[in-house]
Formats: C-alpha cells, sequence, structure tokens
C-alpha cells in the first residue's frame, strides 16, 4: 500500500517513514511548504523552513524514498493565517496548530496524497489510532507527556479513516533511540515550539503586518475592574489574551489578571484569580470524529496544550454548540481556544471555546 | 525506486561513457595545470588546447576564438556582460524568450540604466524577425543582437539566419545561445554569421561544469573574471582540463552521430506526441505550429490539471519530465517563454516538457503512452474544489 508520509524534517516525522517503511509501506515522503519559508529571513525553524525540507529530503535520500514539497501557501494563508489573524482581531486566542493541522496538514494533504495513488497519509503526531468493528479511533499518546490528541479534534473523519500515526506507542526517548539506531541524521534535533509563521513569538508584530494599522485592535483603550471602574488604558487589546497578566496597572491586593476582553469598545476587563474561574464552558464550531456525544455523557475536557484533563458532563448539544459542566473549577478559560473532548483516553472531537461561566 | 525512463535530456544527460573514459586520465595521472611549464603542465595544455580544436570541428567553425567557462549560463553572462562592459553607451536587444542566463543578465543591465530591449515571438514561439530592426537603435551605438538558436522549453527553431543577415546589415553584433543545439541540428557555423555563440557540454553526453563561448571575428568583450589571464584573457582561473576534454568528445560523438541520432529521436518524439494527443485531445503542443522544431523536445500544456501533482505522479512511476520551471521547492511557476506566446492561465502554467537523448528506448515511450493518460484522470478526480 502506498502512504505518503508528512515530514517537517524533525525526528519524529523522520522515524515515522522509517517505521511504514520497514513495515512494507511503500513510502512517499512531502514536506508541506507553508508561509514562514522564505519569509521569515535570518531564522532557522525547524518546522517547515527551509532547514526542514533539506533535513526532510536527505532522510528521505537515506531511506531510499522519493521526497516531494507540496506548496500549500495558498491554502495555509487562507484556512490557517487569515484565521488566526481574525480571531485576534475579534479578541480571541486561537490555536493555528489545530488548523493547520485540520486543513493543510490532513485535508490537503490527503487531496494530494490520493493525486499520487497513495490511500493513506502519515504524521509524525503523539497519537494512537485504533481500527476495530469498522471504526476508527483516536486515542491519546501512550507517552502521555508528548500526547498530540489536543491538536487534531478538528480532522475529517475522511482523514481520520485514511491515518496512520506510527510513533502512538512510542515515547519521545524511544523515537530519539530508534532514529539514532537508524542513523537517522534528525535523530538529535532540537525541537520547535513556536508557532512556524510567528517568529519569536510576536504575535502583536505579526498582526501588524497583517492587519490595517488603523484596525481597532492596535488602537488605545481602557482598563476597567469588574465594576467597570477605569484603571489605566492599552494600547491594544490584540496584545491581551484572558488570563495574561503582563501589561496591567499595579497596585492591587491581589494578583490581577486579563478576565475579558471586549473588542466593540476595545475594553480590557481585569479581576482577582477568582474571576477567572469557570464551572461551565461553552464550545461552538464543533467537530466530531465518531457519532456525537449524548446529553448526560461523562467526558473529560482539555482546554489548553499540556492542560490536565478534567472531568465534565455534557449538559446541552445541538450542531452547533456543546455546554460542559466541569467537575472542579477550570482557570482562564480562554475565548478561540481548542477544547478537545475526551472519553477516557479517545478524542471524541472538540471545538473552540465559545466562553465560560462561573455559575452554571 | 526501480523504474526510471528518462525524458529530460534538455535539462541534463547521462554521460556517455566514452565521455567518460576520456575524461578519466585527467582525473588521474594527467592532473597537471596547463600554465605549468613541466612536462605535467604541457600535458594538460595539449589536452586542452586538443580539446578546442575538436569542439570547433564539431561545430564546421574554421574561425573564431573557443573560450571555455564554467558553464553555458556563464558563456550567455560573458556574452552580454562582456559586451556591455566593453560597450557602456551600447545597445542590448534579446528576444522575450531568451533562457533566465540572458533575461537575467540583461534584467541587471537594465537595473544599471543600460539600454536593453525586447523582441517579441509571436504564438508559435518565433522570433518576429520584422520588428527587429524597428528595436535596433538605428545610429552607431555598439549593439548585441540575443536569439537563441532554439528554445530550451518549446525547442522551436529561430531565424538565426535571418537575426543574422539583419545584424549584418545594421552592424550589430549576433549572440545566440545555441546550448540546446549542439548534437541535435547540423551545424554550418561558416554560413551563419553569428559573432558570438553559447554552448554547454552537459546537455550532449558531456560533464556538468563546463561551457564555452565562441567569439568569432574582431569582438571585443570585458572578461567577467580577472586573473592569469587563461583563454586569451577572457576567462581567467585553472581551466577544469578533464570537464574540457570530455566536451570535445562529447561534442565529437554528438557530431558524429547526429544524423542517425536526429531522426531516430525525431521518429520516438513524433510517437509520443501523436499517443498523447490521441489519448488526451484537450492538450496543447507548444510550439508544435512552429516551421521547424528541435527533434528531441515535446512541450504540451495539459488543462484542469494540478500540474505539481501531475509532475509528482509521473516521478513516481519513474517517469522523468520537468516542468516549465518548476523549482525544488515545489512551486511551480507560469513559464516566460510560454507566456510570451500568448497563452494564459492553466495553458501558461500546466506545461510539461519531455525531451528525448542517446539513452531513449522506444519501449520507454510506449510506457509513458501507457501511464500518462491514467495519471492525468486520477490527478483531476482529486484536485481542489474550486
Amino acid at each position: 500500500m502506498r502512504v505518503l508520509v508528512a515530514m517537517s524534517g524533525g525526528v519524529d516525522s523522520s522515524l515515522a517513514a522509517a517505521l511504514l517503511s520497514a513495515r512494507g509501506f511503500d513510502v512517499v515522503g512531502a514536506t508541506v511548504k507553508t508561509l514562514c519559508y522564505g519569509e521569515s529571513p535570518g531564522t532557522s525553524k525547524t518546522c517547515c523552513g527551509l532547514e526542514g525540507i533539506v533535513d526532510a529530503r536527505a532522510v528521505a535520500q537515506q531511506l531510499g524514498i522519493p521526497h516531494y514539497v507540496f506548496d500549500l501557501e495558498e491554502e495555509f494563508a487562507r484556512d490557517v493565517i487569515d484565521d488566526f489573524v481574525a480571531e485576534y482581531a475579534q479578541g480571541r486566542t486561537p490555536n493555528p496548530c489545530v488548523r493547520c493541522n485540520s486543513y493543510t496538514k490532513f485535508r490537503d494533504l490527503l487531496r494530494r496524497a490520493r493525486m499520487l495513488g497513495c490511500d493513506r497519509i502519515a504524521t509524525g503526531h503523539y497519537a494512537q489510532i485504533e481500527r476495530s468493528d469498522g471504526r476508527t479511533r483516536l486515542r491519546r499518546a501512550a507517552d502521555r507527556s508528548k500526547d498530540q490528541t489536543y491538536f487534531l479534534w478538528a480532522i475529517d473523519r475522511e482523514v481520520l479513516d485514511r491515518l496512520e500515526l506510527p510513533l502512538g506507542k512510542l515515547t519521545k526517548q524511544q523515537v530519539r533511540k530508534r532514529a539514532r539506531e537508524l542513523g537517522l541524521e534528525t535523530a538529535d534535533k532540537p525541537e520547535s515550539f513556536d508557532i512556524c509563521f510567528v517568529p519569536g513569538g510576536d504575535y502583536a508584530g505579526f498582526l501588524a503586518t497583517r492587519l490595517n494599522q488603523e484596525h481597532a485592535a492596535f488602537q488605545p483603550g481602557p482598563i476597567l475592574t469588574l465594576d467597570s471602574r477605569r484603571v489605566g488604558s492599552h494600547e491594544g487589546y490584540c496584545r491581551y489574551t484572558v488570563g495574561q497578566r503582563k501589561r496591567l496597572p499595579g497596585g492591587f491586593p491581589e494578583p490581577i489578571y486579563v478576565v475579558k476582553i471586549q473588542p466593540e469598545t476595545r475594553t480590557v476587563v481585569i479581576g482577582p484569580a477568582s474571576a477567572l474561574e469557570s464551572r461551565l464552558v461553552s464550545v461552538g464550531e464543533l467537530n466530531w470524529l465518531g457519532e456525537p456525544p449524548d446529553v448526560g455523557v461523562e467526558v473529560s475536557l482539555q482546554i489548553r496544550h499540556r492542560a490536565p484533563e478534567v472531568a465534565g458532563r455534557i449538559t446541552a448539544l445541538t450542531a452547533e454548540r456543546v455546554a460542559i459542566h466541569l467537575s472542579q473549577a477550570q482557570r482562564a478559560v480562554t475565548p478561540g481556544q481548542s477544547a478537545a473532548i475526551y472519553e477516557d483516553d479517545v478524542l471524541l472531537g472538540g471545538g473552540r471555546i465559545v466562553g465560560g461561566s462561573s455559575c452554571p | 525506486m526501480s523504474k526510471s525512463i528518462y525524458l529530460d535530456y534538455a535539462a541534463t544527460t547521462p554521460m556517455r561513457p566514452q565521455v567518460r573514459e576520456a575524461m578519466a586520465p585527467y582525473l588521474g595521472a594527467e592532473f597537471g595545470n596547463p600554465s605549468s611549464i613541466h612536462s605535467h603542465g604541457r600535458a594538460a595544455h595539449v589536452a586542452v588546447e586538443t580539446a578546442r580544436r575538436r569542439v570547433l570541428e564539431a561545430l564546421s567553425a574554421s574561425t573564431g576564438r573557443l573560450i571555455f567557462t564554467g558553464s553555458g549560463s556563464e558563456a550567455d553572462n560573458l556574452a552580454i556582460l562582456g559586451f556591455a562592459r566593453r560597450h557602456p553607451d551600447g545597445c542590448v536587444v534579446r528576444s522575450s524568450i531568451e533562457h533566465k542566463a540572458v533575461t537575467e543578465a540583461t534584467r541587471a543591465l537594465g537595473a544599471g540604466g543600460y539600454d536593453v530591449r525586447v523582441a517579441p515571438v509571436d504564438s508559435r514561439g518565433v522570433l518576429d524577425a520584422e520588428a527587429l530592426p524597428g528595436l535596433l537603435p538605428g545610429d552607431d551605438r555598439p549593439t548585441l543582437v540575443s536569439v537563441m538558436w532554439a528554445n530550451n522549453e518549446t525547442g522551436v527553431i529561430q531565424p538565426v539566419g535571418k537575426v543574422a543577415a539583419l545584424c549584418r546589415q545594421h552592424r550589430a553584433v549576433f549572440h545566440s545561445d545555441a546550448i540546446q543545439v549542439l548534437g541535435k541540428l547540423p551545424f554550418q557555423l561558416d554560413e551563419v554569421q553569428i559573432g558570438l555563440l553559447s554552448l554547454s557540454a552537459h546537455k550532449l553526453g558531456g560533464p556538468k561544469g563546463v561551457g564555452a563561448l565562441l567569439v568569432r571575428g574582431d569582438i571585443e568583450l570585458e572578461p567577467l573574471i580577472y586573473g592569469g589571464g587563461q583563454e586569451g584573457g577572457l576567462r581567467a582561473g585553472t581551466e577544469n582540463v578533464a570537464g574540457i576534454v570530455g566536451f570535445a568528445e562529447a561534442a565529437t560523438i554528438a557530431a558524429a552521430e547526429l544524423d542517425e541520432e536526429a531522426a531516430a529521436w525525431r521518429s520516438l518524439r513524433d510517437r509520443l506526441q501523436a499517443g498523447l494527443c490521441a489519448a488526451l485531445p484537450e492538450i496543447a503542443v507548444n510550439g508544435g505550429d512552429a516551421p521547424e522544431r528541435l527533434p528531441n523536445v515535446l512541450n504540451i500544456s495539459v488543462p484542469d490539471v494540478d500540474i505539481e501533482g501531475l509532475l509528482t505522479s509521473l516521478d513516481l512511476e519513474g517517469i522523468c519530465v520537468s516542468s516549465g520551471s518548476a523549482c525544488t521547492t515545489g512551486s511551480v511557476e507560469p513559464s516566460h517563454v510560454i507566456k510570451a506566446m500568448g497563452r494564459e492561465g492553466d495553458l501558461a502554467r500546466n506545461t510539461i516538457r519531455l525531451s528525448i537523448g542517446w539513452g531513449t528506448k522506444a519501449a520507454d515511450i510506449e510506457y509513458v503512452l501507457e501511464k500518462f493518460p491514467r495519471l492525468v484522470q486520477r490527478v483531476r478526480e482529486f484536485r481542489a474544489p474550486s
């Protein structure tokens, strides 16, 4: 069977290609070229820069498999960057990696793969594919510290049915060890955690290149307390995210945080830690990897990458929204961020957080 | 990857085994520097000068100085920039379908304020020679006209005889990039009044890294590389002796085999063209209606297809071809040559060049004819929703 492996040039996808090749798959390697290549001079991004292409190609050559570069800049700009900018402009905090996975890295890649006669696609994500009774489930990685299912809630079912994730049962240490044993030259390559198109994590700087300088997100506005008392001003709400402590006025008896961003009045609302606590989370733009769960079902919710999951119960469900009542309060439920919904360690699906509230 | 059908001879060619053999001594025992006075140097010197004579013979050129360069692109640059630097008040006229080595060199000149003019081609990809006199400066300024002998993408042969005559009449220097032509068309260089001619070894079964510029008459150029006075002072740097020897061997073989090989290639190319057009009537043959084409090149536009997907699919079946101007990072830009012929959109972007050479067999063509239409169909099935 012919399988297309998305190779970023990092150790994970390098080993994924090697493992599938060893399992007898007819492996085709591909590096997806997104915006970051060529537009961030001086950086040597490990995700998808020129270096990534060169490394992926070297590994492919070593494995004796073909390797191609897919230019998906246009698709990436449309589906990932435009959304990223629009969300920040609305005072929300998006997860571009989720968009990239669901659109560019999987949907567009699968289409390309099918063009090339590949029946399957594979990546180096840490997550487990389980196929039984004609159903495909996505489970958390065996190595929970590396689990990446949080980023995969938005993928299509068709993609899931055709997806191979050969690293799901391995730990990062095992991956590096196997890569070293195979002599892969990416075995000891450092990992990248930045968002690939925002060099150095300077969101405001990036937004400034994409949005009109006159946009409300860059204009000064008031900083208000929860009881609407003006305590200062800010230089643009796009520099704030819910739960943030930086760039806020001082002089309060207890630590204060951003509690809310109101783009229509350019207001940043602040409050104490207790004001950030939510028991009820509302999630929109839903995607289910299988049948949607029923109301009343016990699930667990993850609202941030690397955050621990929290137990909860589905209290309302429509095609557009799900409401989840948490067993314990969560801090900084951030509008725009992804909420991944699990049953045990199976990813059911997820959506984008609309908001949280303290009293259900 | 097992099967490999190489149909990209216009990009580069596998070296002929005889060429490798001819080069071998100069990669081993005969390592001398041609400028040295001792025995090693003399042996190398003789090798380079013999090679020079053999290439001139292959060109049927009885006069002219052959300047070995590091590539065909360097030969083009030496012609264009070497002329312009010698004549700072001059003018360069080029065709709209020149190789990037010429278009980029003239772009750089133009950016520096030099007088650069571009002559159009018609929809067949043939230079409009009638338009040329109108583009010449019409005064006594030194002028260089650069028109390739045959286009590298379409294989369309340009009216170099007419251009040469016009240049002579207007006292302009005629430069022609003949990199795709050597070994594919009989050269009777003494019959065409060409002043400067660019050549390259690796397109005809020779090694990479060696080209040449033929300089005829009293044409004066400024060198691009200064140094020890090699190549008549026009190209300093210790000679690539093995490469130069390989170039001569390849040129000699190509000239000797030309009639037979060109006829065989033409028949393979025609079979390929007829077969593809029969299976996919919607494809357009770029330059197919030109009066003359190189015998080994077929350039087609495939409508309604994701060209990157098709090129990749072909490669996965072991079919090595090239697109207009694909680069290693995967993006395919519309070809300036096909655009200059008035094609737009899909037809300008979705071009594929298949080019034949000394290793091509009839079975290779049949294999491509079997696979190509199916791959086009599969790529179309999965194209992006518009």
